[in-house]
């Protein structure tokens, strides 16, 4: 039998209670937050996953916004291309019916004039804005991609943006690829990272961070930059590249009417067709793109979801366990503060009178 | 007839000593660190009269105190152990605070939105209010890296300011045991009571253990010394040799902090001691600031050297967004009234990883002017998103610790750290808080004052005294007897 002496008595019970008061405390902050996590070491593991979900969704939001950007331009540059292949389709309807020599100069003035017309459509289609962007001009979107003339002033940059992790989509068509026809179409989706040695050294792991390589690709760069900064001129000095586009086209076939010879106007139907299978090509690209775009929201969608479902497990409180505790818990406070009362300063003095 | 008497007398004594005695464990029932007292009766030396021994009653031979020095030595080592458990919860709880990102927004999410703002700056790079969108919350993050490493140091700096409370209080400890040893060895060469004063040195010797872990001996010339695990003797009989505190220069602190705290034997400035405690609230304040907040320190200061580098070197390269004069040959100036034209830091440049979370800030030309944030791999066009894409995709890319972890994971990990630390400290306090406590009931259980026992005691020494005046009585009343035979 060990003795017990007052302090004994008290010390413990002093430390039972305290004990579970700390923990009925520590349930009733879980309940009036009704989180389980509520600072890193309530659960270390729980809490950065939840803050990487938390990271995740932010992003997620951020590539719903892109997304629907993405979808903006791509709807208009269909658009875009579904008018100017009516164009064209008009245009190449005009030019069959006067390849032949049915009709007589006269007419062909009038037709002249309806195709001019067309071209100017065409134009104003070319220089097609979303805002105060001009959609056809590349990367140079704040200049109008084509004069009058039908000179382009755009370049050959291709627009890309990041519509779910480590997915770019191009959202746009360079009015070189829309509006000539003797170019090559390339099939590649542009990477945007590609000009960054940075972004390339994990890519491939086997090249090491040599800091030569480095600054070669760095005076590489700055070669092609100069290259890009050039381009303007050399459109300019090239003028050969506005007689092979749709434009120059139109205004061949306006001259060729107003000429009156039906056998330009038949060398200029096979081109027309070049361009129109062209633009059916691009509207299938466009097509695809878009759908990978929706496709991509809703995975995104799902993604959020799905994250907020596995955020709400890993820092909520569950209320059903949360109160079965708290029942559990008070019961045994309660206990302790009686038993208390009965140990307590009860002393042989009280016995003795 | 007078044998009667002097024993009756002796049996008064006694039992008035033990009553004594009784009140006074009765009167330190409450009193912290109290060994409750036993006078040790015996009977006294018994003398030959007429070829009979006779008794010649009793005496109270000393007043001891019941206590067990082992139980009070564990008792000791466990307050070592709380106070280091206690000062490590407290303060890695605190710590956690900073990182505290459950609800409302912290570091993680303002990088998450940083980079955010420059994908929505690839959406429209044309846009103006979508930089000043970028240049606000380049501001808020390095705002925040400075908020996170301003909170570290300062926490750093108040630990450096409770050592040196600590340390008072610790020689003020010293002196109290110095003090006691004197009386103690004084009173017991003149062979009187020391209990009380023992249990007062045991209390002080108990509170020392909360600061740090020690152990103590008397040694054979009676001294009684006290050392300090791992750091050597701070009371030796009734000297005393204190600690003291200094503050040193970054270079030689341990925790590369300017002015940073350093502690020493007092006499003793070149031999600093600081990081040889071991146990107790003072080993764990330097731990907590030497490991763990530096730790956090550098690991703050690699992430915005690396975001402030990764950043700026993409940034440099691209175009700023207005027109770049090209000229004929194809090459452009670098600079115009506005400021450069290319080659622009997106934050300051920074030197050196150290205190670079505190560096960080966006360099002075993106706060001057909104178009000197690139978007662009060429100039002059406006629609150009590689630079703000490649900006953007910062955020996966995994750049530190040789190409292996991202930003986001990096920064996670030192929070997981911590939050792993805090609740290892939260546990250990908890149990190291109930071995205490068992220690302590033990220590109860052995000297601590019963009523009951008291009580019965003060039953017990009453009748006895009782009993004594009754053999004086018997003694007086043979007295008469006898006086009255006489004529």
């Amino acid at each position: 039998m060990s003795r017990v002496s007052e302090n004994s008595n008290t010390a413990a019970l002093n430390y039972n209670l305290s004990k579970n008061k700390s923990r009925m405390e520590d349930l009733q902050l879980k309940g009036s937050t009704l989180k389980r996590v509520r600072k890193p070491s309530d659960d270390p593991m729980a809490n950065i996953e939840a803050m990487t979900i938390t990271s995740r969704n932010n992003d997620n939001s951020q590539y719903l916004k892109n997304a629907s950007l993405a979808e903006l331009h791509l709807n208009a540059t269909e658009d875009s291309l579904v008018q100017i292949t009516e164009i064209l389709m008009k245009a190449k309807d005009l030019a069959i019916q006067q390849s032949s020599d049915f009709y007589d100069d006269k007419i062909r003035k009038n037709v002249a004039n309806e195709v001019f017309q067309l071209r100017n459509h065409a134009l104003s289609i070319a220089n097609k804005r979303i805002g105060n962007k001009y959609i056809f001009g590349g990367f140079s979107t704040l200049t109008k991609p084509f004069d009058q003339s039908g000179a382009y002033r755009g370049d050959n940059g291709h627009i890309t943006i990041e519509i779910s992790k480590d997915f770019f989509v191009p959202i746009n068509l360079t009015g070189e690829e829309v509006f000539f026809y003797e170019d090559t179409l390339s099939s590649r989706t542009p990477d945007p990272l590609d000009e960054f040695p940075v972004f390339q050294k994990s890519r491939n792991k086997l090249l090491r961070d040599e800091p030569i390589e480095d600054i070669q690709k760095n005076q590489e760069f700055i070669q092609s930059g100069r290259d890009l900064a050039a381009v303007d001129a050399q459109h300019q000095a090239q003028g050969y590249k506005q007689k092979s586009n749709i434009f120059a086209l139109l205004s061949m076939l306006t001259s060729a009417l107003e000429n009156n010879s039906p056998k330009v106007i038949q060398n200029l139907l096979v081109k027309m067709d070049d361009s129109i299978s062209r633009l059916i090509t691009m509207r299938t690209k466009i097509g695809s793109i878009t759908r990978s775009v929706e496709n991509s929201k809703n995975s995104v969608e799902m993604d959020t979801i799905n994250n907020k479902a596995r955020k709400s497990e890993l820092v909520d409180a569950d209320i059903a366990d949360l109160f079965a505790d708290i029942t559990k818990n008070n019961d045994s406070l309660q206990a302790a503060y009686k038993i208390g009362n009965a140990t307590i300063n009860k002393t042989l003095l009280d016995f003795i009178k | 007839m007078a044998d009667l008497f002097s024993i009756g007398r002796s049996g008064l004594g006694v039992s008035k000593k033990s009553l004594e005695t009784t009140s006074h464990n009765i009167s330190n029932v409450n009193t912290e660190g109290y060994s409750r007292q036993r006078s040790l009766q015996q009977a006294n030396a018994p003398h030959l009269k007429d070829g009979v021994i006779s008794g010649t009653g009793a005496t109270v031979k000393t007043i001891k105190r019941v206590h067990d020095q082992f139980v009070e030595n564990r008792l000791q080592t466990s307050t070592s152990e709380n106070g280091f458990y206690n000062e490590r919860a407290v303060q890695l709880n605190e710590i956690q605070q900073i990182f505290n990102e459950v609800d409302g927004e912290g570091l993680n999410q303002l990088i998450t939105k940083f980079f955010n703002s420059f994908r929505e700056l690839a959406n429209n790079p044309e846009d103006e209010s979508i930089r000043s969108l970028v240049r606000d919350n380049a501001i808020m993050v390095t705002r925040d890296f400075q908020r996170a490493r301003e909170s570290l140091d300062s926490h750093a700096r108040n630990i450096d300011r409770k050592l040196e409370t600590f340390v008072e209080e610790i020689n003020s400890y010293l002196d109290q045991v110095a003090n006691l040893n004197q009386k103690i060895r004084s009173l017991e060469v003149s062979g009187n009571e020391t209990g009380d004063l023992r249990d007062d040195r045991d209390r002080i010797l108990k509170r020392l253990s909360d600061y740090v872990k020690i152990h103590h001996y008397e040694d054979n010339r009676g001294n009684f010394n006290v050392n300090v695990d791992g750091v050597g003797t701070i009371v030796s009989g009734i000297k005393t040799i204190k600690l003291r505190v200094g503050r040193v220069g970054k270079e030689k602190s341990l925790n590369n902090m300017e002015g940073s705290l350093m502690l020493y034997f007092d006499g003793r400035p070149s031999n600093a001691i600081t990081h040889k405690f071991k146990g107790g609230r003072i080993e764990s304040l330097i731990k907590t600031r030497n490991e763990d907040i530096q730790k956090l320190q550098n690991n703050l200061d690699h992430i915005a050297f690396e975001l402030s580098r990764a950043v700026n070197d993409l940034h440099s390269r691209g175009f700023a967004g207005r027109e770049v004069p090209i000229r004929e040959d194809g090459s452009y100036p670098t600079q115009d009234d506005r400021g450069p034209l290319t080659g622009i830091n997106f934050f300051e440049n920074i030197k050196e990883v150290d205190g670079a979370a505190h560096a960080l800030q966006i360099s002075e030309d993106i706060q001057n002017d909104l178009t000197n944030i690139a978007t662009g791999l060429a100039p002059n066009k406006p629609g150009d998103n590689r630079v703000a894409i490649a900006i953007s995709k910062l955020q996966h890319q995994k750049l530190l610790h040789e190409n292996t972890t991202t930003f986001e994971e990096e920064y996670l990990k030192s929070i997981a750290d911590i939050g792993l630390k805090a609740g290892k400290a939260d546990i250990d306090q908890e149990q190291s808080q109930a071995l205490m406590t068992q220690m302590e009931t033990i220590r109860e259980r052995i000297s601590g004052v019963s009523i009951d026992e008291e009580a019965s005691n003060l039953i017990r020494y009453q009748k006895a005294f009782d009993a004594s005046a009754r053999v004086m009585r018997t003694a007086g009343e043979l007295f008469d007897t006898v006086l009255g035979i006489m004529p």
